[in-house]
């Protein structure tokens, strides 16, 4: 399935949201890096899969209904072993069926431990007036507390990819503070490039939010990923 | 289109009246005080004659052809009414600058859309309601009495506020603050809005400043196209009311729940390269800069003061708004090593020249020395109102230091009598941009050289 035939199938179904696996495809098709999540239905898939994957990996509930899926009990991360995992995975139903009970669950996404990098935020939102705008900052406490982003109106060129990453008051975590290793800077000002021509040229997507990004020296790793239809 | 509104051949006024004070009558009275030399035509029931022009009983009596309606009939629904009138008449141009439309709610809006439903069918561009329309050289459309004649300047103010055709342009035209050349105030905007007089004013030739000030943004999207194709060419300075957080929304993900519409509005204030402004007094004063200064070629500044304090506080200033105060060379160092009992720096402190060879002589020899150094992109002059600042003043020597140099000057002041420190503010504020306070000028300035550089790049 392409990535329009999934925003087609979740518009037949009626649905706004899409699971974290859908957004990662649709991502990962117009080419930004996404880590590798796929479902699983059943334990025994999941430990297929993290086995397939190799230890250490995360578990995480799939459901449209569920968004927050911390909140729910939904998230299980550095699972090292296949007890561990069989673990996480009952423990994950348990607790999202407890939290929502009327979610319709379809399993559980299992994914790769990214290794660990300074963490981002970019996403997409649909301005009433202005249109999509892009959206980039510095991820986890910094976007939430400080609001440290920076935003541009789709479409962007370079130049504006270049301005975002450079105005973010943050900007000397990203080039490498105190031992940290520096972001691939350029990498991700082609991230908002791709995000923004995506959204120019698909019709219909509300909201993105790929939080966190994981940043490397060379490269970055987008760990969580949602995106919002417009409702008809 | 939007040439109807600007250059019209006949103009009817629907609701003229030959009672002077009275609204329909000032318009009349504006226009026939304009160098409008067009056909007038009053539309007015019960009047034969207003101001020596003939009045007719309707628009669809007029014998010619009529590009520009105006209207400030008493109700809404007169208003519509007279729409239809237009259409009949084949009129392609309306000013409606009755209020009592959308603003209101209510029936207000329903009288709005029935306006623009009659615009649509019959192709009628209207600018309003609620508005007071365009004061210009060639046509005055406001209901405000403008005494003198508005100059034939270089600089556009466009925006949703009465307070800019009115006030502001008769602060203009009086005090001669600003070169102004057309003022238009669109109000309701329920058809005609910020982008039509965008891109209108961008194509013409003789506008070199556009000051914009708007409320709500009609569409942004196509706000952020245009002016960032008008701001490559002349700058557009932009004042945008209503940028609260409280235009965050309700959103599913974290990226909606930041977006607030300031951050969306700077995001594109600073992707298009207009120059944003905080206040109604920064939307006049860039504007003046802009279109008295040339464009400097960096950010590199020359502070010419008399004393050290003052300089020492510009120096932060210029500082906190991004400008560099560099060394003169040694070249310009020691052209002027008589001038200075220490050697010259930045800022460049005037005292002991002015002490050795007086303050007339230090503004024509040692200040157009410091001001033409290679490492100087411009230079923020400060006075004072003092008594031996009264020659150089009349005898306008940085006026022509300025020209001669063609670099770009803000002047601040910061002491003095008034009696002397009036004499700046106004004569020299005619032809050079002078400030009352220091942080105003020196910030003005970082927009000048902020909007420079931006197009060095874009030409390089």
């Amino acid at each position: 399935m392409t990535g329009l035939d999934i925003i087609e199938k979740a518009r037949q179904e009626k649905r706004t949201i899409l699971t974290e696996i859908e957004a990662k495809q649709i991502l990962g098709e117009i080419g930004i890096n996404c880590t590798d999540t796929r479902l699983a239905t059943t334990k025994q898939e999941a430990v297929a899969l993290s086995e397939e994957m190799g230890y250490p990996v995360v578990l995480k509930i799939s459901s449209v209904d569920i968004t927050h899926k911390s909140d729910a009990g939904g998230v299980k991360v550095n699972l090292k072993d296949r007890a561990e995992v069989e673990k996480a995975f009952d423990e994950i139903m348990t607790s999202c069926r407890a939290a929502c009970p009327d979610a319709d669950i379809e399993g559980v996404a299992v994914q790769g431990m990214a290794k660990t990098g300074t963490e981002i935020i970019m996403g997409m939102i649909k301005d009433p007036s202005f249109g999509p705008v892009v959206m980039f900052g510095l991820g986890g406490v910094l976007v939430e507390v400080l609001k440290d982003v920076s935003f541009r109106i789709v479409p962007i060129e370079k130049k504006d990819a270049i301005e975002m990453t450079g105005e973010i008051q943050g900007k000397k975590l990203l080039e490498g503070y105190r031992g940290q290793e520096p972001a691939d800077i350029a990498y991700l000002q082609d991230m908002l490039l791709k995000l923004s021509d995506f959204v120019d040229n698909t019709p219909g997507i509300e909201e993105i939010d790929m939080n966190p990004v994981f940043t490397y020296k060379e490269g970055a790793a987008v760990v969580d990923a949602r995106i919002i239809l417009a409702a008809d | 289109m939007m040439e109807l509104f600007f250059k019209p051949k006949s103009i009817a006024v629907i609701g003229a009246s030959g009672t002077p004070g009275k609204l329909g009558y000032v318009i009349i009275k504006n226009i026939s005080d304009s160098d409008f030399s067009g056909n007038v035509y009053p539309v007015n029931p019960k009047s034969d004659e207003i101001l020596g022009y003939k009045v007719y009983r309707s628009v669809t009596e007029i014998p010619g052809d009529v590009d520009l309606v105006v209207t400030v009939l008493p109700t809404p629904k007169l208003t519509v009414a007279t729409m239809e009138d237009c259409a009949k008449k084949g009129v392609k141009a309306v000013i409606i600058e009755s209020a009592g439309f959308a603003e209101m709610g209510g029936d207000g809006k329903l009288y709005q859309q029935q306006i623009v439903d009659i615009a649509k069918k019959n192709n009628i561009r209207v600018m309003g309601p609620n508005c007071s329309g365009i004061v210009s050289r060639d046509i005055v459309t406001s209901i405000y009495p403008i005494t003198k004649k508005v100059p034939k300047g270089n600089v556009v103010l466009i925006g949703q506020s009465g307070l800019l055709a009115a006030g502001m342009a008769s602060d203009l035209v009086e005090n001669e603050s600003l070169n102004v050349r057309n003022v238009c105030s669109f109000g309701n905007k329920c058809d005609v809005n910020e982008n039509d007089l965008l891109e209108y004013f961008g194509n013409q030739d003789d506008v070199d400043v556009i000051s914009m000030y708007l409320e709500t943004i009609s569409d942004g999207r196509n706000l952020t196209r245009i002016a960032k194709k008008v701001a490559a060419e002349k700058p557009v300075i932009f004042l945008s009311g209503g940028r609260t957080e409280a235009g965050a929304r309700a959103a599913m993900s974290h990226t909606g729940s930041i977006a607030s519409n300031a951050m969306i509005v700077e995001a594109a204030v600073k992707q298009t390269g207009m120059i944003m402004a905080d206040d109604f007094t920064e939307l006049k004063d860039f504007a003046r800069v802009f279109s008295t200064q040339p464009l400097p070629k960096g950010n590199r500044v020359a502070v010419i003061t008399l004393a050290g304090s003052v300089g020492v506080n510009v120096s932060d200033l210029c500082a906190n708004f991004g400008l560099e105060l560099p060394k003169l060379t040694p070249e310009t160092t020691e052209k002027l090593k008589d001038m200075f009992d220490t050697p010259v720096s930045n800022p460049v402190d005037l005292y002991f020249s002015v002490t050795k060879i007086g303050f007339t002589k230090t503004l024509e020899t040692t200040f157009p020395d410091a001001f033409r150094d290679p490492n100087i992109d411009a230079a923020v002059i400060i006075l004072a109102g003092f008594k031996y600042t009264e020659e150089a003043v009349q005898k306008k020597i940085i006026q022509k230091i300025v020209k001669e140099v063609g670099k770009p000057v803000v002047v601040c002041m910061v002491v003095g009598y008034n009696k002397y420190k009036n004499v700046i503010m106004d004569e020299m504020g005619k032809e050079l941009p002078v400030f009352p306070s220091l942080i105003s000028g020196v910030k003005a300035l970082s927009k000048l050289c902020e909007y420079g550089i931006r197009k060095q790049k874009m030409s390089s």
